[in-house]
This record gives C-alpha cells, sequence and structure tokens, in this order.
C-alpha cells in the first residue's frame, strides 16, 4: 500500500490518559442507535476504513473528543509529536428544522423520557421523518471528515479512531447525537418544556450515619437502631437478568445473560440464607 | 468467662477479638497516649483455640479509664468490676485477633462455639451475613470483573434497589461502634459495604461450586489458555476468583462490563416515580385504600397526597358487566426522604416552582423515573404517548398482568408501587376437598374409626374459603378477563386455570378415600398434589374434620386414668390422655407439646398404664431422654404406674446380646438416653417397639445429628414425642421432630425450608405460617400454662422434685468424702460429733452442687456437675417461654459459678444477689429484675427471709440444694409467689438420686406423712442418727451414677 516515495509507517506515540475504546474486541455498537449509525456508516462506504481506526481507538491514542452542532473535533496521537486536529462535520439542523423536530418530540413524552433514561427512542426517526429530516446521516456528502496529518487517504486512521469514539459516546449520552446536529440536552429539554434550567442535584445524598465513636461511649458495644425485618418482593431469581442493559458478550453464541441463567436459578433453589442463628 | 466480639474489615476478613474476666483488669503501663497491649483482651492461642484464623494484632479505639478499657455489657466477673469513678474516653489498646476470610467467617456467623458469650457485634454482622445470603438466593447480585496490581478477579458484587437500599441503610444505621474501633476504619457507609460485597461472593461462589459451572459445553479439546470471557465465566464458580487472562482481551471485557456498572448501586434520587393502580372511575371508592407492596414505608400509600381516601361503602357487585372494567395506573413522584410525601404527575408537570422545597427539577426526574421505569415495564410506552402523561388505562387483563408481575418488578428494581388494598388478602381460585362419613347403610354398620374407613369425597371449586355455586362458574367461565367482580370482591381467575380446574373436577368424579388417603391429602403441599389449582381447605366431617381442625382433645371424652394409675389427672391432663391414645388407635405421631410443668411425664404414664391394662400383651414401649432425666422418670414410674416393668438400659453395665433380649421382652418400658440409644441403636432396631417416646424431644432438633439419625431407625408402631418447645429456634427443628413422628409429612428438609422456614422466618410471610399450622395441627397438642382453660386446673404453686445425678467425678469425690468423713464421725463423740456431721453434710451437699466447689480450683465449669447439666437443659425450656427464674443456692461459690457461665450459655444477663450485699445494691437489682428488660435469670445465695425482697418477676424457683427446712425454703419460694403474682409458679427442688439429699427427703416425706410432723429445724435432728443410721443415709446407691 505504501509508495516508494513515502516514508514506512511509524509507530505512534503513546498517549497517557487518552480515551481508551471501551469495546476492546468486536462490533462497536451496543445499542441500536449506535449500531445504526455505524451501520450507516459502512453503508455510504466507510466502514471498511474504520477497521484502521479501531486499534487506535482502543489504544488510547484520541486525546480528546468534542463534540458541538456540526462539528466533531477530535486530537489524535500520531506518530509525530504533535497530534493530529480532526474534524468530522455534519448539518447542524437550523431553526426552523428544529423548530418542527421539537412539536414532533414535545407531542410525546415518550422520546423525552426515553433520552433521560439514557435511551435513544426506537422510533425516533419517524419524528424525523415527519419533518423531511434525518437523524443519521444518509449519504457519505452529508460529512465531511479532515485530519491534519499527511495520509491523503480519508479517512485516516485518526479520523476513524475518531468516529469509532464517537459511536461509543453515543452509547452512552444519546443526547450527543442531537447535540451534533444542533441541540444541546439543555435547550433541547428547554425547549421541549420538560426542563428548567439547572441540573438535578447530586442523586447521591449520603446522609451522615456514622456517629463521631466519641459520641457513643454508652452504647459503644451495641446495636445503635433496630434492624427492621425485611420482606422482599417476591420475584424469580433470574429476574434481574431480564432488566440488566443489553451486552453483546458471548461464549459459543450464547449471550451472557443466558450464560448466568443457571447460578441465577441455583442461587433461587439454593441454601445461601440458610446461616443458622443459635441462640447464645 | 470469654465475651467474643468482631468487625469486617476489607483486607483481613471477620476479625475477630475477645475479652477475658479471668485476665487482670489493669495495664501495667501508664503510657495512655500510645497504644497499650489490652490488659484482658483474650490470648492469640485461647482465639486460637476457639476460631482458629490468621493470627494478628489490631489497634482497637475503645471506651476506657486511664489503666483499662471498660468491659463490654456482656462480661460479666465474679465479683463484678467497681463502678468507674471517672469519666471514660476513647483510648487505643493492642488487641489480639483471629482474621477469617468471608468462607470461614460465614460458619462462625451461623455456628457459635458453645460456653463462649458472643457481643452484638457478631450478632449483627450475623444480620448482614443472613441478609448477604438472602441477596443471593433472590438473585440480587451482578458478576463483576476486578482488575489489581496482580491481574484480574472475578467476583459477585450485591445488587441493591429499592427495599434493598432501605435495608442496607437500616443495617448501617444499627451499627455497633465497636464495629469501626479500629482508627481510619470508621466509615460505617464503607465498612458496610465491603463486608457485604465479601460475604454476598462467598455465599454465591458456596452456592455454584457443585454445581457444573457456567461455560456451555465445547466441542474439541479444551485450549491452553482460555479467553478472557471464559476464564471469568470460570472463575465465577470457582473456589477462588483470581484467573489468568490475555490483558487485551481483559480492557475488552472490562469495557464490555462496564455498561452493568451502574446497576444496583445502592443510590436512591431524592425522589423515585411510584405507580398506584386503581380502578377507573371508582376513584373516591374504597379501593384506592392503597396499600404499599414493599416493605420499605408502610403506610405511605395511606397518607399520600391527602386525596381520595373517602372510604365509602362497597358498591354493588357488579357481575358478569365488570369483567371489562377498566383501570388506571397512576404515576406520582414519592420523596425519598419522606415516602409520604407524595405528588401526582399532573401536580409535577404544572409545578410553578412550589415542589423546588425538595425536588429542583420535578418535570426532567418524573420523565427519567418514567423511561427507566418502561424498562422493566415496556408497555407504560403507551401511556407515555402524550405530552403530559399523568397514567396509564389499563384493561382488566392489563390490570391483572400489573398485579401479578410488574409490580413486584418494579419493586424490586426500586420503583414505588402502591396496589389496591384487596390484593394482598386476595382471594384466589382453588379446590376444596370435602369428605363426609357416607350414611348408607353398608358403611355405617362399621362405624368403628380407623385409619382404613372409607369416607365420601368430592373436589369442589372454590374461591377463598367460599364454594362457588354451579351459576357463579358459569360466569366465571364466560368472563373474558381475569378479574373478576364475584360476591362483591374482587377475584383473580386465570382462564386457563379455571378450564383445568373443570376439567380436573370431571375427572375426579365423587369417590371415597380412606382417612389415610385424606389426612395425607390434607398434609400434603399444594405443589405436590398434582392438582391444576391449589387445594385451599380440605375439609371433612365427624371424628376426621374435629382431628383436622385439632378439635380433637375437645371432642373426646376425657380419659380418666386407669384404677391402676396412682395420681389423678387433672382436666386438661385427661383431656391429654385421651388425645393421646386417639393417635395411637390411629397409628399417627403424636407431639405432646404442653408447657413445662403442666405433666407431659404423667400423661405419657397414664396412656402407659391403660395400654398395658388393656393389652398385657403389648410389647415393649422405648422411652428416650437425656441422661440428666433417666432418674426422674424411674421415680415417677414407680410412684404413679408402680404395676410398669421398668427397664432402665444405660450405663457401662447395661445389658447386651441375648440378656438384653430377655430383658426387653420382660419390660414394659425400656427407659434409655439419647446417647446409649444412639451407640446401640443396632441392637435396639432389632426390637419392634410397641411405642417410641422421645422425651425432650428437642434433643432431636438437628436433623443431621447422629441421633436424630439412630431415632428415625426405630421400628414402632406408634411414636410419641415430648418438648415444652417444639420450636426452640428454628422451624426446622418442628421438621426434625415430626419427620421422626410421622415421616414424609412436611415434605424433605429442602422442601421445608424453602416452603415454610425461609418465607417465615426471614420474611415474616403469614400464609406459610398459617398453612405449617393447619398441616401440623393434627399432630400436636400444645397447651400453654396460661391457657385460660389450663389456669383453672392449675394449682397456683406446682411443686416438682427434679432428680439429677452425679457425674463419675462427682461419685468418687463423694464417696471420698463419706470415707474420710465416717471415719471422723464414729472417733468422735459430743459437741464435736455433730460439728463433723454437719460438715460432712455441708461437703456432701458441695459435691452434689458441683465438685470444684470442695476441690476450690476455680476450674472450669463444664460438664461435671449433673445438676449444672440439668438445670442448662431447664432453663434452656424456661427462657424460651420467655419467663424469668429465681434459683436459690447456699454456697456463695457455687452461684459465682453459675453467673458467667449460666450468661455466656444462654447469652443474656443473670442477676446475682447475696446475703453480703448492701441493701441499695439489692433493690437496684430487685427493681432491675422485676422490669420487663431486666434479666431474666436470678441466682440469689442468702437465706431469704425477712429481707422483703419481692421478686413476683419470676414464675419458675429452682432450689439447687437444700435446706430440708420447708419454713426457710418456703420463704425463699414466696419471693416469687406472693400476692400480686397472676401467674402459677413452678417450683423445683433439685435433688441428687441416690445420695444423702435423696435419702433426707424421703425420710422427711415419711415423716411428714406419718405423724404431719413439721422438721422446722433444719438438720440439726440427723445430728441425732446413730453412725449405723449417718452411714445409710451417706452412702452412695448405685444408681447415682450417670454414665
Amino acid at each position: 500500500m505504501s509508495s516508494g516515495w513515502y516514508p514506512p509507517p511509524a509507530r505512534p506515540r503513546a498517549v497517557e490518559g487518552g480515551l481508551k475504546a471501551r469495546t476492546a474486541r468486536g462490533a462497536i455498537g451496543q445499542t441500536w442507535w449506535s449500531e445504526r449509525f455505524v451501520s450507516v456508516l459502512e453503508h455510504i462506504g466507510l466502514g471498511n476504513r474504520l477497521e484502521r481506526g479501531r486499534n487506535y481507538a482502543r489504544r488510547g491514542q484520541v486525546i480528546s473528543l468534542d463534540v458541538a452542532a456540526g462539528l466533531v473535533s477530535a486530537l489524535v496521537q500520531g506518530s509525530r509529536s504533535r497530534p493530529y486536529r480532526v474534524r468530522i462535520g455534519i448539518r447542524a439542523f437550523g431553526k426552523a428544522e428544529w423548530a418542527k423536530l421539537e412539536a414532533g418530540l414535545a407531542g410525546s413524552a415518550w422520546y423525552a423520557a426515553k433520552l433521560l433514561a439514557g435511551e435513544m427512542p426506537d422510533d425516533i426517526e419517524d419524528v424525523f421523518a415527519v419533518a423531511g429530516l434525518s437523524l443519521f446521516p444518509a449519504a457519505a456528502e452529508e460529512l465531511s471528515m479532515d485530519c491534519s496529518c499527511p495520509d491523503y487517504q480519508v479517512p485516516c486512521k485518526h479520523i476513524a479512531a475518531a468516529f469509532y469514539l464517537l459511536a461509543e459516546g453515543f452509547d452512552d449520552d444519546p443526547f450527543t447525537i442531537l447535540a451534533w446536529r444542533g441541540r444541546d440536552r439543555e435547550d433541547l429539554l428547554a425547549h421541549l418544556q420538560a426542563a428548567s434550567p439547572g441540573h438535578q442535584p447530586a442523586a447521591d445524598q449520603r446522609e451522615q450515619v456514622g456517629q463521631p465513636l466519641a459520641a457513643c461511649l454508652e452504647s459503644y458495644f451495641s446495636l445503635q437502631a433496630g434492624i427492621p425485618v425485611t420482606s422482599p418482593p417476591v420475584t424469580a431469581s433470574d429476574a434481574l437478568l431480564g432488566q440488566l442493559p443489553a451486552v453483546s458478550l458471548a461464549v459459543r453464541g450464547r449471550l451472557l445473560p443466558d450464560l448466568l441463567r443457571p447460578a441465577y436459578q441455583a442461587f433461587g433453589a439454593g441454601t445461601a440464607s440458610s446461616s443458622a442463628q443459635p441462640a447464645g | 468467662m470469654l465475651v467474643m466480639h468482631g468487625f469486617w474489615l476489607a483486607e483481613a476478613g471477620l476479625c475477630l477479638w475477645a475479652e477475658d474476666s479471668e485476665l487482670l483488669v489493669k495495664s501495667s503501663s501508664q503510657a495512655y497516649r500510645s497504644a497499650r497491649p489490652h490488659p484482658f483482651a483474650a490470648k492469640q492461642a485461647t482465639l486460637d483455640g476457639i476460631h482458629a484464623g490468621k493470627p494478628g494484632e489490631v489497634t482497637l479505639l475503645l471506651p476506657s479509664l486511664r489503666s483499662a478499657p471498660l468491659d463490654s455489657p456482656e462480661l460479666i466477673r465474679t465479683p463484678p468490676r467497681p463502678p468507674a469513678q471517672s469519666a471514660s474516653a476513647l483510648l487505643p489498646w493492642i488487641v489480639p485477633v483471629s482474621c477469617l476470610d468471608p468462607v470461614a467467617a460465614l460458619a462462625v456467623l451461623s455456628e457459635r462455639a458453645p460456653g463462649i458469650r458472643y457481643g452484638a457485634s457478631i450478632s449483627y454482622l450475623a444480620d448482614l451475613a443472613e441478609f448477604a445470603g438472602e441477596l443471593v438466593t433472590r438473585g440480587r447480585v451482578l458478576p463483576a470483573l476486578v482488575r489489581d496490581s496482580e491481574g484480574a478477579v472475578a467476583s459477585w458484587r450485591p445488587v441493591l434497589s429499592g427495599p434493598d437500599v432501605v435495608a442496607v441503610h437500616a443495617l448501617t444505621r444499627a451499627m455497633p461502634p465497636v464495629c469501626r474501633a479500629v482508627p481510619g476504619q470508621d466509615d460505617p457507609v464503607e465498612l458496610v459495604g465491603a463486608a457485604l460485597a465479601a460475604m454476598v461472593d462467598a455465599i454465591a461462589r458456596g452456592e455454584l461450586g457443585a454445581g457444573p459451572g457456567l461455560l456451555p459445553p465445547r466441542r474439541g479439546r479444551r485450549p491452553e489458555r482460555l479467553s478472557a470471557i471464559e476464564a471469568w465465566l470460570e472463575a465465577l464458580s470457582a473456589p477462588e476468583g483470581r484467573f489468568d487472562a490475555d490483558p487485551a482481551e481483559l480492557d475488552a471485557l472490562a469495557g464490555e462490563l462496564a455498561t452493568w456498572e451502574g446497576v444496583g448501586r445502592g443510590q436512591t434520587g431524592p425522589a423515585r416515580a411510584t405507580f398506584r393502580l386503581t380502578e377507573a372511575g371508582e376513584t373516591a371508592a374504597s379501593e384506592t385504600g392503597a396499600s404499599e407492596t414493599g416493605a420499605s414505608e408502610t403506610g405511605a400509600g395511606e397518607t399520600g397526597a391527602g386525596e381520595e381516601q373517602s372510604a365509602q361503602a362497597q358498591d354493588e357487585p357488579a357481575g358478569p358487566a365488570a369483567t371489562g372494567s377498566r383501570w388506571v395506573l397512576d404515576f406520582l413522584l414519592q420523596s425519598a426522604s419522606d415516602p409520604s410525601l407524595l405528588v401526582p404527575a399532573a401536580q409535577a408537570w404544572s409545578d410553578d416552582g412550589s415542589l423546588s422545597r425538595w425536588l429542583a427539577n420535578p418535570r426532567e426526574l418524573l420523565l427519567t423515573e418514567l423511561g427507566r421505569a418502561s424498562r422493566v415495564y415496556p408497555e407504560l410506552a403507551d401511556g407515555l404517548r402524550q405530552p403530559r402523561p399523568c397514567g396509564l388505562e389499563l384493561d382488566a387483563d392489563g390490570a391483572y398482568r400489573f398485579l401479578a408481575a410488574v409490580a413486584p418488578a418494579l419493586d424490586e428494581a426500586g420503583f414505588g408501587v402502591l396496589l389496591p388494598s384487596w390484593w394482598d388478602r386476595r382471594r384466589k381460585l382453588g379446590l376444596t376437598a370435602s369428605a363426609s362419613t357416607p350414611v348408607d347403610g353398608v358403611v355405617a354398620k362399621a362405624s368403628k374409626f380407623g385409619k382404613d374407613q372409607l369416607m365420601d369425597f368430592r373436589w369442589q371449586l372454590a374461591v377463598g374459603d367460599d364454594t362457588l355455586t354451579d351459576a357463579e362458574i358459569a360466569m366465571l367461565a364466560q368472563a373474558k378477563a381475569p378479574l373478576v367482580r364475584l360476591r362483591g370482591q374482587w377475584v383473580a381467575v386465570d382462564p386457563e386455570q379455571l378450564r383445568r380446574g373443570l376439567e380436573f373436577l370431571t375427572r375426579q368424579p365423587s369417590a371415597r378415600k380412606s382417612a389415610t388417603e385424606i389426612l395425607a391429602l390434607a398434609a400434603a403441599h399444594p405443589d405436590d398434589l398434582g392438582t391444576p389449582l391449589p387445594v385451599t381447605t380440605v375439609a371433612a366431617d365427624g371424628w376426621l374434620g374435629e382431628l383436622l381442625d385439632g378439635g380433637v382433645p375437645q371432642f373426646l371424652q376425657p380419659l380418666p386414668a386407669s384404677t391402676q394409675f396412682r395420681a389423678t389427672l387433672r382436666p386438661y391432663q385427661q383431656r391429654g390422655l385421651s388425645w393421646l391414645s386417639f393417635l395411637a388407635t390411629l397409628g399417627l405421631g403424636a407431639c405432646l407439646a404442653d408447657d413445662m410443668g403442666l405433666g407431659k411425664t404423667v400423661q405419657l404414664l397414664a396412656l402407659e398404664t391403660a395400654l398395658r391394662a388393656e393389652n398385657p400383651a403389648a410389647g415393649p414401649t422405648l422411652l428416650l431422654c437425656p441422661m440428666s432425666l433417666v432418674g426422674n422418670w424411674e421415680r415417677e414410674a414407680a410412684k404413679f404406674a408402680p404395676e410398669l416393668r421398668v427397664y432402665a438400659h444405660h450405663g457401662p453395665q447395661r445389658l447386651r446380646g441375648p440378656a438384653l433380649a430377655d430383658q426387653l421382652n420382660d419390660a414394659d418400658l425400656v427407659l434409655s438416653t439419647y446417647a446409649t440409644a444412639t451407640r446401640d441403636i443396632d441392637e435396639l432396631a432389632e426390637t419392634h417397639w410397641h411405642r417410641v417416646v422421645l422425651d425432650e424431644a428437642q434433643a432431636i432438633k438437628n436433623s443431621l445429628s447422629q441421633a436424630a439419625r439412630a431415632v428415625k431407625r426405630l421400628g414402632a408402631g406408634h411414636r410419641v414425642a415430648l418438648t415444652g418447645t417444639p420450636v426452640e429456634n428454628r422451624l426446622a427443628e418442628l421438621w426434625s421432630i415430626m419427620d421422626f413422628l410421622n415421616p414424609g409429612l412436611l415434605g424433605s428438609s429442602q422442601q421445608f425450608r424453602t416452603r415454610y422456614a425461609i418465607p417465615v422466618e426471614r420474611h415474616g410471610q403469614t400464609e406459610p405460617a398459617r398453612r405449617l399450622r393447619a398441616v401440623t395441627r393434627p399432630y400436636v397438642l400444645r397447651r400453654l400454662k396460661t391457657d385460660p382453660a389450663i389456669i383453672d386446673d392449675l394449682p397456683e404453686k406446682i411443686e416438682i422434685k427434679q432428680y439429677c445425678q452425679l457425674t463419675g467425678e462427682q461419685a468418687s469425690l463423694y464417696q471420698a468424702v463419706v470415707d474420710d468423713m465416717m471415719e471422723r464421725i464414729e472417733n468422735t463423740d459430743g459437741i464435736e460429733r455433730r460439728g463433723n456431721v454437719l460438715a460432712a453434710m455441708a461437703k456432701l451437699k458441695q459435691v452434689c452442687d458441683h465438685p470444684a466447689l470442695l476441690l476450690h480450683d476455680r476450674s472450669a465449669i463444664g460438664s461435671r456437675s449433673g445438676k449444672v447439666i440439668r438445670l442448662e437443659e431447664i432453663l434452656e425450656e424456661i427462657l424460651a417461654e420467655g419467663d424469668k427464674v429465681l434459683c436459690f443456692t447456699q454456697f456463695t461459690e457455687f452461684a459465682e459459678m453459675l453467673l458467667p457461665h449460666l450468661s455466656a450459655r444462654f447469652g443474656t444477663n443473670a442477676g446475682y444477689l447475696h446475703g453480703g450485699m448492701p441493701r441499695a445494691r439489692r433493690d437496684e437489682l430487685v427493681t432491675s429484675f422485676q422490669s420487663d428488660e431486666g434479666p431474666p435469670i436470678f441466682l440469689l445465695s442468702l437465706k431469704a427471709g425477712g429481707t422483703g425482697l419481692n421478686l413476683t418477676a419470676a414464675n419458675h424457683v429452682i432450689h439447687l440444694d437444700r435446706w430440708w427446712n420447708p419454713a426457710v425454703e418456703n420463704q425463699a419460694t414466696d419471693r416469687a409467689f406472693r400476692i400480686g403474682q397472676k401467674r402459677n409458679v413452678q417450683v423445683r427442688k433439685f435433688v441428687c438420686t441416690g445420695t444423702l439429699e435423696e435419702k433426707i427427703d424421703e425420710m422427711i416425706e415419711e415423716k411428714k406423712a406419718l405423724a404431719d410432723l413439721v422438721i422446722s429445724d433444719g438438720e440439726s435432728w440427723l445430728t441425732d442418727l446413730s453412725t449405723q443410721d449417718l452411714r445409710k443415709v451417706f452412702e452412695l446407691s448405685k444408681d447415682a451414677v450417670s454414665e
């Protein structure tokens, strides 16, 4: 592949604290929407080249990745000392277009609810279609890609690595795709009238449960409160497996939840809570 | 005594340390700013002897005076440590610890060592372990991958959400401070987290250890190095979680598993979504008296947002038309900190900022929660297809599905669920079986009841307890939805179940079944019957119905004892006797579980006497009891049933082989001990016994014990268990006894655990408890001394002589004292002789109490005294009944020996009062004993005359040794038995058989009987006896010694 006059590929420099791809094996997208994004990329002919970015992404060569309206910009460490600047452009929708979209989304609390719960609503593309728009790029021309590296292939491995991480970012937060299309989370929620400014207070408001030891001298060896009898809900011992976010781990074609199911059934049938408590 | 304490550290596991009352209290070091060795912490070797683990030393911060840590409340010292004069402070002390890995730790927490007292910290950790076990049983765990410098570890971690978060919070708050006394390790949240994680991991592994592993079968050979995911899966069920895999593959695995990282991390937001199901158009009717299914915040539903609470009368039953009913699932937000604060969704949508006091952003939170909930409940999506959803409409099908399946899942996932109150006590479709005595002439002739009696039998469909009419069945069959109103109440009817139920009825036409079959049907668990619907009731008329309902004792004529029986039975004892013989006739095992003191022994002896009178050719009955009771049975049998031929089979000289066989043929009642019977089981099992009786049947409470397995080998026509405490600690004990009495009645022990023990004990469920009571009711007769029906039959004061036997050590010591003292008595006269006689008596009485009283060797109590062994058995019953007891002894040293021993043995405090105590201290002790929280055991070593002690909290009095002066003994007894005492008092006088105690007791009884002579001057009359007579009194008879 390398031409005679071009220097042979050099090893990229290692990056401390780079953004490592989470998925080190198999396909990227774990969710339907990032899968969909990747398949769109493949469909418009970028698929094979993305492979080249995978190792880069896994090794953590991507230093930073920012998603803004219409533009993803990333710094990727290559073999040169100066990291390359990667930009991936997409058409951000304009005010009028978003107004149409938001009207469609606001009609059903479903969309905001799913998004807030960390999922892309499975029928969101219909809303875009009604507005005559598309959430995902439909053709290669919709994407502009650009890297400061000397490689003339587009996408180069640096762009590919950025794509790779972008898809992962979509997995983590479906709002990212919408932000790329021109509406960040805050604005969108505000526009959907389902949000007011300001974030949730931290969910984990840990209550102070441990009195200072010096304050408990009188009852130092005793229980500090009663232990209530619990009556947990009665569900099947493997119910949890059905409620977990999907993972693509599998052994010989069997998915992880199915591999684990016998264990959970054994727990339910087992003697785990038989620990006796004889008096004295 | 030793008091064991513990704490859990992430890196060390369970760390055990102990206080040892034998060690000096004060530290020799004055350097109180730095950590000094804890002066009375048990030494490493002592710890190792009890719970061997990895030895170590830790510094603990303990409440202390300058020179020593304070005692834990569990530590008892004699004499007690003087109360602190100065204020206490936290000081560091170095303590030897024994560190146990999680597997060993779980074993210790569930099975403690005998003779050691365990502090609250250990019980607390045991509670944590129990909670961890429950999480595993319910599958609230997730596998995880932990990376550290050495590589990778596969582990199981707890998944905490919903009610479990509340439970962990409560556990964290309850932690005794001593569990976080290691400097720098005092955050209870972290400590509980670490302990739960380690426990859950160990328990889950234990569950999977024996299984086939989690890897799917492979074709071909196992590769040299497994892929990371395979190695991880394999390590999840291995004893150790550490595994080896390619680092890059591990990275990938970790990346994938990161998706599960956030699941069940026990975080609760400021509010959660709550779903309330109500009937549409009826929101103001009584059906909305919602109750919450979750255990976390009861009553939250009732206080609600204050609306919709008018309790109106039930509306008319609507019939089939109502099956098209509409239901609404309302969405609400519920505050986490104040669960009674419920905000309907509509209020959240239209919030003008008034909710901001507790919710920064109610709309966004509600949406997020609804989005999350839709993952558990996908149909929720339908309700969200509008701008401001407030609820979801459901048809009866949907409502049923929500009630039956979705609500528990939502609850478990951490959402609130409010269900109509009728759901909890809903009535389900089931089958009833009814049996009736045939009225046709053929069978009526064979009116004699018996196991094989045939009865008319038929199945019917029922809802709850109501048998359905044909019209109602037709109505249900037409109903299109599973929720149907029947007789004014909602009923959940699965059409498929109904169809199968009807099919079952046509397949099983009315027929006849034997009484045995019907009894088996009544006892069977629904899962084992193979009926398409659960069997809700098995009813019968006549004697069988009474048996099933537990009404037999009232139904039968009370049976007066036969003329050969030398005691008058009280009315309730006559009922007990008739019940026993009724079950004997049917060959059904019977558990007589009367409270102690109600005369189980007498009832059993009356049963045997009646049997022998009726059927002199009946084979022998084998009665097993603890060693300490053999003498008692012999004496009671001789007294009340002198015609019974009794043979006591125990001791090293017991008969064997043909001699034994001959003896058995000549005996009516064969007494033996559990230990002996276990040893001789091969020989004993060769005889077919007329009856096998287990006295103190809790001896076989552990079904895996050798004794329990041995007694089940004994063949018998009838089996009886006598016990005052059929369920001492755990339901499993009941299983073991019932399985001896009526093998198979309660299923296998594993089935029993999952069906009854865990639901009842762990989750406090009432339905399995009700079922268990119903199933065992025919076979258990339990009367409490507080029953109104009994209390009138009882005398106010029951006096019982408790016969004990000497241990071998006591006997040889006794003999030595007799030899020595008789020689002295022979060689002296006058005052000197008198003194020697009294000294001899004192010494012999001390030997009867405990050898250490004579030897003064401060050695362990162990099982060196027959009286102490029996005392422990009796106290166990008394405490199990929740009663309080006074124990009198003449010997201060004996009381001081018993005090720490009994405290450790029963894990409770005991009071102790002696003659040398100042008045104020006495009053304090008495007040404490009289209070409800006071110690259940009170030891007294004083001549209790004229001290004005009022100890009416006790309803048991035990005289460990005798004054032989009824006036003195009665005065002591009257401490408990006074005006104001509403309960009956049981008085037990301990007498060692074959010793001077028994002989003097007999002499007094004879004298009383002969001349109504009250010997008021106690023992001094004995000094006038001739040397020859004295020798007879002191001499040890051959039945004095136990095994």
